[in-house]
C-alpha cells in the first residue's frame, strides 16, 4: 500500500440478519482509493452500493453488520474499530453527504446551530470560532452572504442551497474522504450540474477523495476518475471511467449504458435490462446476473472469476470485447 | 433562538396572538352561558339554604337577596357583568365572596398539579427517550411495563397503596392534609419548605403516575421514529456523540406532542384532581367543587367551571404559542 493510497477495502461482507433470512447486501467487495481520487460507485437500487458506503463510515444500521473483510483507512483498520474511536474519525476524517437534504438537516435548528454541533463534535471550540468556521465553509461551497444565512432554518433555503449546507457540514474539518450517497438525486437537473462542478472543484482544491454513489451512470461519468459497477452486492466491473464507458466488459454495464437516453436515437425506444434485480435472500449460485443476461449459458451457473487486466477488473465468463 | 429570527418571530406572532385572544373570549362567553344555564337547571338551592320551618316572608327575602326571583337571562347578564369586574358573587353556603373562597384553595391545587406534571415530564421523558433509543433492551421493557401499569391501575387504589406503604407501614411521609405553608404574595405554598414538600410528595406522586406513563409512551414513540431518520444518520456521520444527538436533535424534534400533552394534562389535573385530593384530604379546588355540588352552592359551581374553562383556554394558548417557538416551519404560516 503506497503513501498515495487512502483507502483499501478487501473482501468486505456486510450482511443483514432479518427474520426472513440473511441478506448479503455486500458480498466480497474489494477496491482501493487514492488520495484526492473520485470514485463512482454505480448500481441499481439494492445493488449494495449504499450499504458499502455506510460500511466505510461505520454506520450500518442493525440488523446489519460487517461480517468479514477489511477496510484500511490511511493505515488504520476500521473493521472492528470501537464506536468511540470510529466516532472520532466520522466528520473529522471521513464525512458523508446524503441524498435528500430536506431529510438530513434538522428542521427545528438553524443551520448555524447544526454546523456548530458538527464543529464541536471534534473538540471544544468557542461559539464564535465555530460560527466563523461555519461561515467560511458555507462561503466556500457558494452560499452568498453566509454570515446572515447562519441564523436561517433549513426550510428557508432552496433544495440546492440545502445540499450545499450539507456539503459544507461535511467539509468543516477538511476530511480526507467524503462518501456522497446520491447527493444530487433529489435536486433539479440544472442544480445537479452546479453541485457536481462544485464538488469536483472542492475535491481537487482540498485533495479530498470522493466516493460518489449513484444509480445514474451519466452523472457519475462526468465527475469520477474511476468507476465501480456493483450488482447484487458484488463488484462486476471496475476501471477508469473512459475505458468502462467506451469499452465495457460486463454485460450488465453494457445494459446500463444502453439504457441511457443519450445513447438512443430520438424517437427510438430506450433499451432496458430485462427482469429485475434479484432478491439477495435467495441468490442462486453462479453469476447473479445470469438470469437477465443475453449471453448466459450453462457455465454461468458457476461463480465467474475476477479477471484483472491492467487496471481493470470484471467478473464474467463471457466478457465483451474479448471475443475469442 | 438567534436574535434575528427572534425579532421576526415576535413580529409575526402578534397577529396570531390577537386572533387567538379573540377566539378565547368567544370560548369563554359560550362556556359561561352553558355553565350558568346548566347549573341553574339543577335543583333549587333555597331548599338547602333555608330551614324547612322558615316563614314565607323569610323565604321571599332570601330569594330576593340572592337575585333568584329575576328571569334567567337577567341573572345571567348580572352574573356576566359582575364577572367582568372580578366579582364571582358570594357563596351561598360559606357566605363569603366566591373568588376569595376559590383563591384560598387554588394554590394548593396549582402546586399539586404542577408538581405532578413536572414529575411526569422530568422522569417520563428521559425514560421514554431511553426506551425509544434502545427498544429491545431489558431495561426498556421494564420501563414500558411501568408505563402500562401507570395507565391501567386506578388512581385511587394507587393512592391508598401509597398511604399504606409510605405513611402507615414505613411512616416516612404524612398520609394526608397539606401541613404548614409559607406565605408568598399573600398566598400559602407548600413546596417552599422541606416539611411542606413531605406533605406534597405522596399526592403529587399519585397524580403523576398517569402522566409519567403518558410521557414515556409519547417520548418513546417519537424517539423510535426520529432515530430512523436521515437527520440522525447525518448527525452521526458528522461525528456527534449519541448523547448529543438525543439531547440536541431528538428531544427538539419530539417536543411538540410532549408540550401538547403536558399542557392538556396540567389543565385537566388543575380541574379534576378530585379523587387524589379526596384521598389525601388535600384542601384544593377539587374538594371544593364536590362539596359545592352536594350543597348546590351555585355561585361556587359556576365560578369554578368558568375558571376551569379559563385555565384550558390560557394553557392551550401557551401551548399553541410554544409550537411556533419549537418549530420554525409553523411561524410563517401561523402568523400570516
Amino acid at each position: 500500500m503506497s503513501d498515495a493510497t487512502l483507502l483499501q477495502v478487501r473482501d468486505l461482507r456486510t450482511h443483514f440478519f432479518t427474520r426472513a433470512g440473511v441478506v448479503r447486501a455486500v458480498e466480497g467487495v474489494s477496491f482501493s482509493l487514492q488520495r484526492g481520487e473520485i470514485l463512482g460507485l454505480v448500481g441499481e437500487s439494492g445493488s449494495g452500493k449504499s450499504v458499502t458506503g455506510f460500511s466505510l463510515i461505520g454506520l450500518v444500521d442493525p440488523p446489519g453488520r460487517i461480517v468479514s473483510g477489511s477496510i484500511r483507512f490511511d493505515g488504520q483498520e476500521l473493521v472492528g474499530l470501537k464506536q468511540p474511536e470510529m466516532r472520532r474519525l466520522r466528520g473529522k476524517r471521513i464525512a458523508m453527504v446524503f441524498q435528500d437534504p430536506a431529510a438530513t438537516l434538522n428542521p427545528v435548528l438553524t443551520i448555524g446551530q447544526q454546523m456548530a454541533l458538527a464543529v464541536r463534535a471534534h473538540g471544544t471550540t468557542s461559539e464564535a470560532a465555530a460560527r466563523d468556521l461555519a461561515v467560511r465553509t458555507l462561503t466556500r461551497v457558494g452560499i452568498p452572504d453566509a454570515a446572515a444565512r447562519l441564523d436561517a432554518y433549513p426550510h428557508e433555503f432552496s433544495g440546492g442551497m440545502r445540499q450545499r449546507v450539507a456539503i459544507a457540514t461535511a467539509l468543516l474539518h477538511g476530511p480526507d474522504l467524503i462518501i456522497a450517497d446520491e447527493p444530487t438525486t433529489a435536486l433539479d437537473v440544472s442544480i445537479q450540474a452546479q453541485i457536481l462542478a462544485e464538488m469536483q472543484k472542492l475535491a481537487k482544491e482540498t485533495g479530498t477523495a470522493l466516493v460518489w454513489i449513484s444509480h445514474d451512470l451519466a452523472t457519475v461519468s462526468s465527475l469520477a476518475d474511476r468507476l465501480l459497477v456493483m450488482y447484487a452486492g458484488r463488484i462486476v466491473e471496475s476501471g477508469r471511467v473512459g475505458q468502462v464507458l467506451r469499452d465495457p466488459r460486463h454485460h450488465y454495464t453494457r445494459g446500463l449504458l444502453d439504457s441511457l437516453p443519450a445513447t438512443a436515437l430520438p424517437g427510438e425506444k430506450l433499451n432496458q435490462i430485462p427482469g429485475t434485480t434479484p432478491s439477495l435472500l435467495s441468490l442462486p449460485p453462479g453469476c447473479p446476473f445470469a438470469p437477465r443476461c443475453p449471453r448466459a449459458d450453462a457455465v454461468c451457473a458457476t461463480d465467474p472469476p475476477d479477471v484483472v487486466v491492467a487496471d481493470r477488473l470484471f467478473r464474467c465468463h463471457h466478457p465483451l470485447g474479448l471475443a475469442a | 433562538m438567534p436574535p434575528l429570527s427572534m425579532a421576526r418571530y415576535w413580529g409575526g406572532m402578534l397577529g396570531f396572538i390577537i386572533q387567538r385572544l379573540l377566539q378565547s373570549v368567544g370560548v369563554m362567553l359560550a362556556m359561561s352561558a352553558l355553565v350558568f344555564i346548566g347549573v341553574y337547571a339543577i335543583g333549587n338551592p333555597i331548599d338547602v339554604l333555608i330551614a324547612p320551618d322558615a316563614t314565607q316572608d323569610i323565604r321571599a327575602e332570601v330569594i330576593r337577596r340572592y337575585g333568584l326571583d329575576l328571569p334567567l337571562w337577567q341573572q345571567y347578564f348580572a352574573f356576566l357583568g359582575r364577572l367582568l369586574t372580578g366579582d364571582f358573587g358570594r357563596s351561598l353556603v360559606f357566605d363569603i365572596p366566591v373568588l376569595e373562597l376559590v383563591m384560598q384553595r387554588l394554590p394548593a391545587t396549582l402546586e399539586l398539579a404542577l408538581a405532578a406534571v413536572l414529575i411526569g415530564a422530568f422522569i417520563g421523558i428521559p425514560l421514554g427517550i431511553y426506551a425509544g433509543y434502545r427498544p429491545h433492551a431489558v431495561s426498556s421493557r421494564a420501563i414500558m411495563a411501568v408505563s402500562v401499569l401507570g395507565f391501567s391501575v386506578p388512581t385511587f387504589w394507587v393512592g391508598l397503596l401509597l398511604i399504606l406503604t409510605f405513611a402507615v407501614n414505613l411512616g416516612w411521609l404524612p398520609a394526608g392534609d397539606r401541613g404548614p405553608t409559607v406565605e408568598v404574595f399573600g398566598i400559602g405554598w407548600s413546596f417552599l419548605t422541606l416539611e411542606g414538600l413531605s406533605y406534597l410528595a405522596l399526592p403529587a406522586l399519585n397524580l403523576s403516575l398517569f402522566k409519567l406513563a403518558m410521557m414515556i409512551r409519547l417520548a418513546r414513540a417519537g424517539t423510535r421514529e426520529i432515530m430512523l431518520t436521515d437527520t440522525v444518520k447525518f448527525a452521526r456521520a458528522a461525528g456527534l456523540s449519541e448523547l448529543t444527538i438525543l439531547r440536541r436533535h431528538v428531544l427538539r424534534l419530539i417536543s411538540i406532542p410532549l408540550v401538547t400533552v403536558f399542557g392538556l394534562e396540567f389543565a385537566s389535573t388543575l380541574a379534576f384532581a378530585v379523587v387524589t385530593e379526596t384521598i389525601f384530604s388535600w384542601p384544593g379546588v377539587g374538594k371544593l367543587i364536590i362539596d359545592s355540588i352536594t350543597s348546590l352552592d351555585r355561585p361556587v359551581m359556576v365560578a369554578y367551571l368558568v375558571l376551569v374553562a379559563f385555565f384550558f383556554v390560557v394553557i392551550n394558548l401557551i401551548v399553541d404559542l410554544s409550537y411556533a417557538l419549537l418549530d420554525p416551519r409553523l411561524r410563517r404560516g401561523r402568523a400570516a
